[in-house]
């Protein structure tokens, strides 16, 4: 009874506030008409920029795959595979069966772009079943899930952590368990990068590296406005420490 | 004074009350009372074309006798009151007719209103709903200077027009307290009008001219109108009858390009036993873009459009008892849009809908109050949508749908003695999808059956009670009931309350259909259709995992949606010229249906069904003062409070399940376990919505002034931080205020009307609103011209 009583205050109060409301905007309708203008916009966008940190912004994935992806009569091709390599921030295209064996079961690349959209992603890593890296040549690497903001993470694991680590593929995190990086909306069919995922990663030649992903929308929108909104262009950023320590702090000094 | 009228229940009620009369010279009666049924003495009733004026005596009454069958108008004058107009067929009845006036308004509505009679083909007033009714008239849909319902309805209190972006791009509804489109069942003339996408009803398909009223029922009203009127109805009433020979051509012009244009034609025929009204209206506008800062120009978020609609209307009396009707409409729009985010990212969008409705109704009168009609009703609708990408040549979407529905109904009314009013009625429809090759499931076939009963055992009581049973052949039967009280407290004071139940029945898509999308690869399986589906993948070895339990719990189990609805308030006119309405509203939707994820496969990555979320609550407050300040100058303001919550994502949050557990502020980097509290409500809805209007007559002028200032409080945009709930880290459309104003000047005894428009004056725009342009001047000039 207590709480519906309260209930009741907070409506009564609610509706006063909107009277409040009502006036102060029958006074300036009356004043000056341009003040009411517009309320303010409460949506402000986080920086990514953090003067360390690589920011790539709208890198484009298969785009050709996904606008041909759902319609009736089309063929369906799958989505082409790209990598990304840290250090020369260079997109590498597996287009074909030379391109797989120029690349695949090499060092050269950090992260495989997989699967639909691109979206499901990997450490490049020869023991893990179904990494594109698989069999090759880049051993010791591992992922760890810090469910931290990016800026939150100021040190790498310990490589006990790493060494344990069974993150392989990184995408729809579709239970509470996944180490994915996004969920898909059935309601909305979008798909909304999880905020406070930050992957540490342990790169090839043993730096230390921490990763999160953005947006897969052309442009980074906050919000998408339309169903047919461009995808795959993925914005990320990274921070790879150069001097081999697990310092990951990329904020101002 | 035209919020006062929409906050009204009844802004004027005819009720028919046919005597069986030998006498070749007829008799016409009746009573005139205000809005709280007291009677109103000494007012001027005039029967035109006869010219007869009676004064009512202190019981309100008036009568006209030695009169001939045929149409008829009554002109009612009162200085405290609204004058009223009122048209109807006189059959070999004596007739008694009651009519309601509003109080003391200035006399700005006095050429305006007519008031003409509300039931020519359906004979189930809205009223029966228990519900709140609110009335939207001709003469207020003329003063805003609205071309397009939908820019009609989202002036109203309580209602938003709401862009479903999930939906696609074209993708526009009606919201009322707080039921989304889906919910809301739109009808023409007491039909229903076809032609959704995903659930939304697109209101800028209808232009207003030839709008004689609409009537906004809020809440369920399954009682009247069977499955789909869950959360509320909206019932578009066009022009009938005709009294003499005029005609009326209206042109505007403006912003966007927007061009709206429109002819209508009236006349009686046969000795005023028949009248026919035709209507034809074009429409155009060039959309607009409020995306700017990720859209180049040329884009549009609202498409360019333009739409033609004809309407005609006949009705003859055939006999002394019999009057038929005929309705007939066509419409059709065609639109082209384009979205470039980049030079090679250039999408046409396009649109092509077509809509028919044809109604046959035949009207008998038997004796002893008995009234009995009969209605058939065709209505097509198609629509054809693409998206291609220009550079690449390649689809990005494709849809073709049509549909036919097929209505017949038997309707009565029978008055079997003074205060008992019952209609009845009983029939059937028959839905036909276009495409039959998918499944032999994909017609819908309805059989229902009502009864409601309006009584008043007292003077100061009205009662209302409806029953309404509808079976389907793809769900079970369902019983909506609802009931209804009003109650003089005192003289001034009315007390109102009503409760009702209404439902919606799952679709073919839900049960039915097995869908898979390719590019983001996950599969929906229609819930009678999953025990097959699964184990047809699990034989192939396709599945990696699956809830074993809850697709147990889960098939053959899908329930109706539910709904309750509930309201109670006062209407309070403590001075004739002060009018205010309160009342709290509460509705409760169970078993909504939704998607649910059960298992995983080894190609397709995620598996999903429908299953029925527990429940959800609108619930709020509504408020509308109207005043009139001076003969010629009246403010009224309008509020609704509303707080639409799913119970279902409270206990989500409660029981700690993901991904509901999370809150994440990407901008404040707050991230921990979610609580209860974090919960904002349903996206769309704002907790605060109110408008304020004014309207002033300059007499010398003969102009007057309509300013309205639509106020919406911040509402939820977009879930995007991947909770699956809306909380204040997600995306929101900021408070804001929309400013509308017209004038309109008339001439020449009121056969020619300027009209000046200005809608949005303070230019609000946000690129979460993709359906509110920026600032938009119109202006025109319509002409009547009259056969004396």
């Amino acid at each position: 009874m207590h709480t519906k009583h309260m209930n009741t205050l907070k409506i009564i109060i609610n509706e006063c506030r909107n009277f409040i409301l009502l006036g102060k905007i029958s006074l300036g309708l009356a004043l000056t008409l341009p003040m009411a203008s517009c309320g303010k916009d409460d949506n402000s966008r986080p920086l990514y920029e953090d003067g360390k940190s690589n920011v790539i912004y709208d890198l484009a994935g298969d785009t050709e795959a996904s606008m041909a992806g759902d319609v009736e009569g089309k063929e369906y091709r799958p989505f082409n595979i790209f990598l990304f390599r840290f250090h020369d921030q260079r997109q590498i295209w597996i287009k074909n069966a030379n391109d797989s064996a120029q690349w695949l079961k090499t060092k050269d690349w950090d992260l495989a772009f997989t699967g639909p959209y691109n979206s499901e992603l990997f450490v490049n890593n020869a023991y893990h079943e179904f990494n594109p890296g698989y069999g090759g040549e880049t051993e010791n690497t591992a992922v760890v899930l810090l469910r931290q903001p990016y800026e939150a993470v100021v040190e790498a694991p310990s490589d006990e952590e790493f060494d344990t680590s069974e993150v392989n593929k990184i995408g729809w995190a579709a239970t509470e368990s996944s180490p994915g990086w996004f969920r898909y909306s059935l309601q909305t069919h979008i798909m909304q990068a999880l905020p406070n995922r930050t992957y540490a990663i342990r790169l090839p030649d043993g730096k230390y590296a921490k990763l999160q992903l953005i947006n897969a929308y052309k442009g980074n929108p906050e919000a998408v406005t339309n169903m047919n909104w461009p995808a795959p262009y993925y914005t990320f950023r990274y921070y790879v420490q150069q001097d081999g320590s697990k310092n990951l702090n990329t904020r101002e000094p | 004074m035209y919020q006062q009228n929409k906050q009204h229940v009844l802004t004027l009620l005819v009720l028919w009350f046919p005597i069986f009369s030998l006498a070749q010279d007829l008799q016409m009666s009746g009573f005139v009372r205000d809005s709280l049924d007291r009677p109103v003495a000494q007012a001027t009733v005039t029967l035109v074309p006869d010219n007869q004026v009676y004064k009512t005596n202190d019981q309100g009454y008036f009568e006209f006798s030695r009169l001939y069958e045929g149409t008829y108008r009554l002109d009612i004058h009162h200085v405290r009151y609204v004058s009223e107009q009122v048209t109807l067929n006189l059959t070999d009845h004596d007739t008694t007719v009651y009519i309601r006036l509003q109080e003391s308004r200035s006399s700005i509505e006095q050429v305006e209103v007519y008031g003409k009679i509300t039931a020519v083909d359906n004979l189930i007033p809205a009223e029966s709903a228990a519900m709140p009714v609110q009335v939207i008239t001709r003469r207020e849909i003329e003063l805003m200077g609205s071309r397009r319902l939908d820019e009609v309805m989202k002036e109203q209190t309580g209602v938003a027009v709401v862009n479903d972006i999930s939906a696609g791009s074209r993708a526009v509804g009606v919201q009322i307290q707080g039921f989304s489109s889906n919910y809301i069942m739109v009808l023409i003339d007491g039909q229903p009008i076809l032609g959704r996408n995903n659930g939304n009803f697109d209101l800028s398909r209808i232009s207003v001219t030839n709008i004689e009223r609409i009537e906004i029922i809020k809440g369920a009203s399954s009682c009247l109108y069977g499955s789909d009127a869950l959360g509320g109805a909206i019932n578009i009433i066009t022009r009938h009858g005709a009294i003499m020979q005029q005609a009326q051509a209206s042109l505007m012009y403006g912003t966007l390009h927007t061009l709206d244009a429109t002819i209508e034609g009236e006349a009686p025929f046969a000795n005023q036993r028949g009248s026919v009204v035709v209507s034809g209206n074009y429409y155009r506008t060039d959309g607009f873009n409020t995306d700017d800062r990720y859209l180049s120009s040329g884009s549009t978020t609202f498409p360019p459009y333009e739409n033609y609609s004809f309407q005609g209307r006949l009705r003859y009396r055939i006999s002394k008892d019999g009057t038929l009707g005929l309705t007939t409409r066509y419409a059709s729009r065609n639109s082209k849009m384009y979205n470039v985010w980049a030079e090679d990212l250039r999408l046409e969008d396009g649109q092509q809908d077509r809509d028919i409705n044809i109604g046959f109704n035949y009207d008998h009168h038997f004796a002893k109050g008995l009234r009995m009609m009969t209605r058939y009703y065709l209505t097509r609708f198609h629509t054809a949508l693409y998206a291609e990408w220009l550079s690449q040549g390649v689809l990005a979407g494709e849809e073709e749908f049509g549909q036919y529905n097929h209505r017949l109904e038997q309707q009565f009314a029978y008055n079997p003695i003074r205060n008992l009013k019952l209609t009845a009625g009983l029939g059937g429809s028959m839905e036909v999808m276009d495409n039959q090759d998918l499944d032999d499931k994909r017609s819908l076939q309805t059989a229902f059956a009502y009864l409601q009963t309006e009584w008043r055992p007292v003077d100061r009581i009205l009662t209302t009670v409806g029953l309404r049973y509808d079976q389907t052949n793809v769900y079970l039967g369902r019983m909506s009931p609802s009931l209804g009280l009003q109650y003089h407290l005192r003289e001034n004071l009315l007390l109102k309350a009503g409760t009702g139940a209404g439902f919606k029945a799952p679709d073919y898509k839900m049960r039915y259909q097995v869908f898979f999308n390719p590019s983001a690869n996950y599969l929906v399986v229609g819930n009678d259709r999953l025990a097959e589906v699964i184990d047809g993948l699990d034989s192939t070895g396709e599945l990696s995992y699956v809830n074993s339990y809850m697709i147990n719990q889960l098939v053959g189990n899908l329930q109706a949606e539910k709904s309750w609805s509930n309201n109670i308030g006062f209407t309070w006119t403590p001075i004739p010229t002060l009018q205010t309405e309160a009342s709290v509203f509460y509705h409760r939707i169970n078993n909504q249906i939704n998607s649910v994820n059960i298992g995983t496969g080894t190609t397709v990555s995620q598996i999903y069904t429908y299953r029925n979320l527990p429940k959800a609550v609108n619930k709020g407050a509504e408020l509308a003062v109207s005043y009139q300040a001076t003969r010629d100058l009246q403010l009224s303001l309008g509020y609704q409070y509303l707080v639409a919550k799913d119970l279902g994502v409270l206990d989500s949050i409660r029981a700690g399940n993901y991904p509901y557990n999370q809150y994440n502020n990407a901008v404040t980097g707050e991230y921990r376990q979610s609580r209860p509290s974090d919960y904002w409500g349903i996206e769309d809805r704002s907790r605060h919505m109110a408008n304020l209007k004014l309207l002033y007559m300059y007499r010398p002028w003969q102009t007057s002034i309509n300013i309205r200032a639509n106020i919406r409080g911040k509402y939820p945009f977009q879930e995007t931080n991947g909770n699956q709930f809306i909380d204040d880290g997600d995306k929101f459309v900021p408070e804001h205020t929309l400013l509308n104003i017209t004038v309109e000047k008339a001439l020449w005894n009121r056969r020619l009307t300027l009209r000046l428009v200005a809608d949005n004056v303070l230019g609000f725009m946000h690129r979460y609103m993709l359906g509110q342009p920026g600032r938009v001047i119109l202006g025109g000039l319509s002409y009547r011209w009259m056969k004396e």
